[in-house]
């Protein structure tokens, strides 16, 4: 048991966070580094503006389509609100941040709320993973790496919640070699989404915007 | 490191249990001493009435202690005693023979049965039974029951089961980890059993036809399909089963996770019975259900997979339904 | 005021023997497969490839797509038009494609079959997907380059590959060019019309389309009759009159970019200062927006849609118009490239407003409005009709919804779908084009 920790929070801790920041940070530079043709039409909008203002009107869906998609922005915002709590205001999670990475800490959530949160983002997380195998659309759409994607979070998320008792060494070994695993899928998938997000909506809206369209 | 409660959890157990041997040590001499001074070894043990009254507790606002909590003037749980054995002794190895001998009557009845009808979509036409939402909440209700099942039986049965193979180390963590997760999904089950019977109640209200359906036992044994609407009368009966187990369930459990109301200990004992039988009731159905939704029904498994379902499969199982959805031009051609 | 079903009928007839065409091409498969993945490497930029990156693969782009909400076929999903686009992102361009090349399957000439269906018959590039998209992603671009990589694969509705290819070649359309555009005004010239043509100079160049010339020839004399009644110093042009633009809708730069410097050419000539495109929806973006991008330099001149400017004549107090009274409920359908896609959406509203009629709107309407399933060429192709009277299904409930009795819209590709819909499925609701309504209420 010793040696596993000290591996895991050793070596494979470097290596899995090099690996995420230099695969983020690399994907990203490169996908943008492709370039765009610089609009010459006379704009109707600010295209800068209209890229601001997608990147968070989208947080929003509109109307007409929220009557369609109802049980996916419910499930979609108890999943990402639920994991991005925990992420960053489980307790364990800050003393983490504390000790290998900023060396300082922030006021963390109680337990029971941790536990409510956790609940909450479990719901959203398998419904979402359900809704991908089920229906028809995603069903067709998803491709391996979605699914590996989303069943890593799962048991991420679900060892954390399973070291809760905080009495077994190896319940927490578990968990964050699993994190780290996450941490090593992730430039290589889908879940780029966490930043690409930004981008593809301030593309989107830049170009509406500059159609006087706001999107 | 975590390790460092651990050794201390052990270090404070210890250090308290060297008290047990020298108080029971001072009761055996003040009881000798009381016996001795009431003079005469006629009494065979003069320490009985101390100890009936210890066990009966105090009558109620008699006595107080400086630990502000339920029962915390109790100093032998009388009823605990009994919980236990009762759990040991019979909840946990019937229960766990019950579940057993569920898959074995399902086995025997596998093989000894005439080989069921196999519907390969040659009909070539198809009739949606349950659309996306319903699939999402049967398998998302599906899903949390497992685990709570999963996790429960660890804990009821692990200590039989899992400790001889693993060693007290490692099933320590996969006790702990059943707790924490079983506490922990129990909501999240509320939350799609709630959801589960308040989209398909409507549909499962026992209707005409059901008691015919009943009396020939389904066709189970004779082996011809008898006549149902879009649910027949033993899907109705398990979706009741599901509906009050699992409110049974979710109540005791909810006593039991939260132990901030007042509750007393009888109590919690109780519904940790009530709990546990009706949960081990559900799975051994659910075993059941697990069956005639996949090989012992063959076509079924569409229904909550695609959510479409082979005509003929409908018309030999649900044939009212499938009259209706006849009627109603609901039958589709199969996607290629 | 409503177009002649004979004639409508006789040119539906024309396209459809269009179809019946063997078109054969000269390029292997082999050459097919590796041009239109040079085409598709080539076309993607950074937005594309960061929205490549951005998709979780949700799908709820097709509660969007009027295509997939019609056919409920997964295949009709907007992203997975760009299927192949992602594949040979992740092969060809992803940093991290030395993996992907281990699992990505390559593009082959069956891959390309089976995608052409799904760029061309089901995708109007409409843009709603773009909308719905909770990650913003640009769809319909991804579509046009699919589109160009098709086109130079050889691998296009034989329809849109036979009108294109005569645009480009001849400068005709339905065999409609310059001679055929000079000849009809002068029919309309008996009637006592005034018609500026090929004036040296003007402050507004009108276009026309082939549309106009052949089918709706009353929009055609609408708008002259609005251009004479502003008093405005206008004009058309014998080289530069066309509107439409095969070249954008089938993918081909260089197609497209030959239609476009007709047109401005023909407004440098003059010297205009506005050029007024016909009621043809693509014409608006081909020129407003991808127009300068074209010429390689900002335009000297502005583009307006037809609904456009007759909302700023109308504003100006310049036009002025007959009420045409409450007694008949109309809705109005926004063509989606120029009402989304544009970025015109108040103006004919203006206009409607100023004719006093009872308007009831889709709903959605306006940005969000349901395309009506013909535009991006798509009217043209006669397989995918089945698909798009389904389509048309949806059109109808939700023109029906508003209890209006009348339909006006400002896009032939829209009149002429909703007009085959309306065959098709006896619907009885007349369908006006704005232009030929405001010019049949002239003050």
């Amino acid at each position: 048991m010793e040696t596993i920790a000290a591996f895991l929070e050793g070596p494979f801790w470097y290596f899995s966070a090099a690996v995420f920041v230099v695969g983020v940070v690399g994907r990203l530079a490169l996908a943008l580094s492709l370039g765009s043709s610089k609009s010459l039409s006379v704009p109707r909008g600010s295209a800068s503006a209209g890229a601001v203002r997608a990147v968070f009107s989208r947080f929003v869906p509109r109307r007409d389509f929220y009557r369609r998609i109802r049980l996916e922005v419910i499930a979609g915002y108890a999943f990402h609100v639920g994991l991005f709590v925990l992420l960053f205001f489980a307790a364990p999670h800050v003393e983490f941040y504390k000790e290998y990475i900023l060396g300082f800490g922030w006021p963390t959530m109680p337990r029971w709320a941790f536990i409510v949160v956790s609940e909450i983002a479990f719901a959203g997380l398998i419904v979402l993973w359900l809704r991908r195998l089920l229906h028809p659309v995603s069903r067709k759409l998803s491709d391996a790496g979605d699914h590996i994607g989303s069943i890593l979070i799962f048991f991420v998320m679900l060892t954390g919640c399973l070291a809760l008792g905080e009495d077994h060494e190896s319940l927490r070994l578990i968990h964050l070699f699993l994190a780290q695993l996450l941490l090593i899928y992730f430039p290589f998938s889908s879940l780029m989404h966490t930043f690409t997000f930004v981008f593809s909506r301030g593309y989107i809206g830049a170009g509406f915007a500059h159609h006087g369209v706001k999107a | 490191m975590k390790t460092g409660t651990t050794v201390n959890r052990h270090a404070t157990r210890q250090s308290t249990t060297w008290l047990l041997p020298v108080v029971w040590l001072l009761l055996t001499i003040c009881g000798t001493a009381v016996a001795e001074e009431q003079g005469g070894g006629a009494v065979p043990n003069p320490g009985i009435e101390l100890w009936r009254a210890v066990r009966e507790g105090p009558p109620p606002g008699v006595s107080r202690s400086q630990v502000e909590g339920i029962g915390m003037t109790t100093l032998i749980a009388e009823g605990g005693e009994r919980w236990r054995q009762l759990r040991s002794n019979y909840v946990a190895p019937w229960g766990g023979w019950a579940l057993v001998g569920m898959l074995g009557v399902l086995t025997l009845f596998h093989l000894v049965r005439k080989s069921p009808e196999r519907f390969d979509g040659s009909s070539g036409k198809v009739i949606v039974r349950f659309p996306d939402y319903d699939r999402i909440l049967h398998w998302f209700m599906a899903g949390t029951f497992l685990f709570l099942a999963i996790s429960g039986l660890i804990l009821l049965l692990g200590r039989y089961v899992i400790l001889p193979l693993v060693g007290p180390q490692a099933f320590g963590a996969i006790a702990s980890a059943s707790k924490e997760g079983h506490n922990l999904f129990g909501p999240v089950f509320i939350v799609s059993l709630t959801l589960f019977v308040l989209r398909f109640a409507q549909r499962n209200f026992f209707a005409r036809g059901d008691l015919a359906w009943l009396a020939k036992g389904g066709g189970m044994l004779s082996g011809k399909h008898v006549s149902a609407g879009f649910f027949n009368a033993g899907e109705k009966i398990l979706f009741w089963s599901i509906t009050f187990g699992g409110l049974a369930i979710s109540i005791s459990g909810l006593i039991l996770v939260f132990p901030l109301f007042g509750q007393s200990r009888e109590l919690m004992q109780l519904m940790l019975l009530v709990h546990g039988i009706a949960a081990l009731v559900l799975i051994a159905f659910t075993f059941g259900h697990m069956y005639l939704g996949s090989i012992g029904l063959p076509g079924s498994f569409n229904a909550m997979n695609t959510g479409k379902v082979d005509a003929d499969w409908a018309h030999a199982h649900h044939d009212r339904w499938h009259r209706e959805a006849e009627e109603k031009g609901l039958i589709e051609k199969a996607p290629s | 005021m409503p177009v002649d079903m004979n004639v409508a009928q006789a040119f539906m007839e024309q396209v459809q023997e269009m179809g019946k065409m063997e078109v054969p091409s000269k390029l292997s498969d082999q050459e097919r497969v590796e041009t239109a993945k040079q085409v598709i490497r080539d076309g993607i930029n950074a937005q594309l490839a960061i929205d490549l990156e951005a998709c979780v693969h949700c799908g709820l782009c097709a509660e969007a797509c009027h295509f997939y909400l019609a056919s409920k076929d997964p295949k009709h999903t907007p992203i997975r038009k760009l299927d192949l686009m992602k594949r040979m992102y992740r092969r060809e361009r992803s940093p991290a494609r030395w993996l992907y090349r281990l699992f990505v399957k390559d593009v082959t000439i069956d891959d390309l079959n089976e995608w052409e269906e799904l760029v061309y018959d089901s995708c109007t590039v409409c843009m709603r997907c773009s909308l719905i998209c909770p990650m913003g992603i640009n769809i319909g671009g991804g579509v046009a380059v699919m589109r160009a990589a098709m086109r130079t694969a050889d691998l296009m509705p034989v329809e849109m590959r036979l009108v294109g290819q005569e645009q480009a070649e001849k400068g005709t359309i339905f065999g409609v060019g310059s001679e055929q555009f000079v000849q009809t005004l002068e029919e309309l010239r008996k009637t006592g019309l005034k018609i500026p043509l090929d004036e040296p100079e003007a402050d507004i160049l009108v276009l026309s389309a082939v549309t106009d010339i052949v089918l709706f020839k009353d929009t055609l004399v609408s708008t002259i009759k609005i251009m004479n009644h502003i008093g405005a110093k206008w004009t058309f042009s014998s080289q530069g009159y066309e509107s439409a633009n095969f070249g954008y809708m089938t993918g081909d730069q260089e197609w497209q970019c030959a239609a476009s410097k007709r047109v401005y050419d023909a407004a440098v000539a003059c010297g205009a200062k506005t050029v007024i495109v016909a009621e043809c929806g693509h014409s608006y973006p081909t020129l407003r927006w991808a127009g300068a991008e074209l010429m390689g330099k900002p335009l000297p001149f502005e583009v307006l849609a037809p609904s456009e400017f007759l909302g700023r004549e109308i504003q100006a107090g310049r036009l002025k118009v007959k009420p045409i009274g409450k007694q008949a409920k109309f809705t109005f359908h926004d063509p989606c490239k120029i009402g989304r896609i544009g970025g015109v959406v108040d103006a004919p509203r203006v206009v409607l407003d100023a004719l006093g009629v009872d308007l009831t709107e889709t709903e959605p309407h306006g940005v969000e409005n349901l395309c009506c399933g013909g535009g991006g060429g798509n009217f043209l192709i006669t397989r995918a009709l089945p698909l798009r009277l389904k389509v048309f299904e949806l059109k109808m409930k939700q023109f029906d919804d508003t209890g209006a009795e009348e339909v006006v819209t400002s896009c032939d590709s829209c009149m002429m779908n909703i007009m085959a819909g309306t065959m098709a499925h006896q619907w009885p609701k007349p369908t006006h084009s704005l232009m030929d309504l405001v010019g049949h209420h002239l003050a």
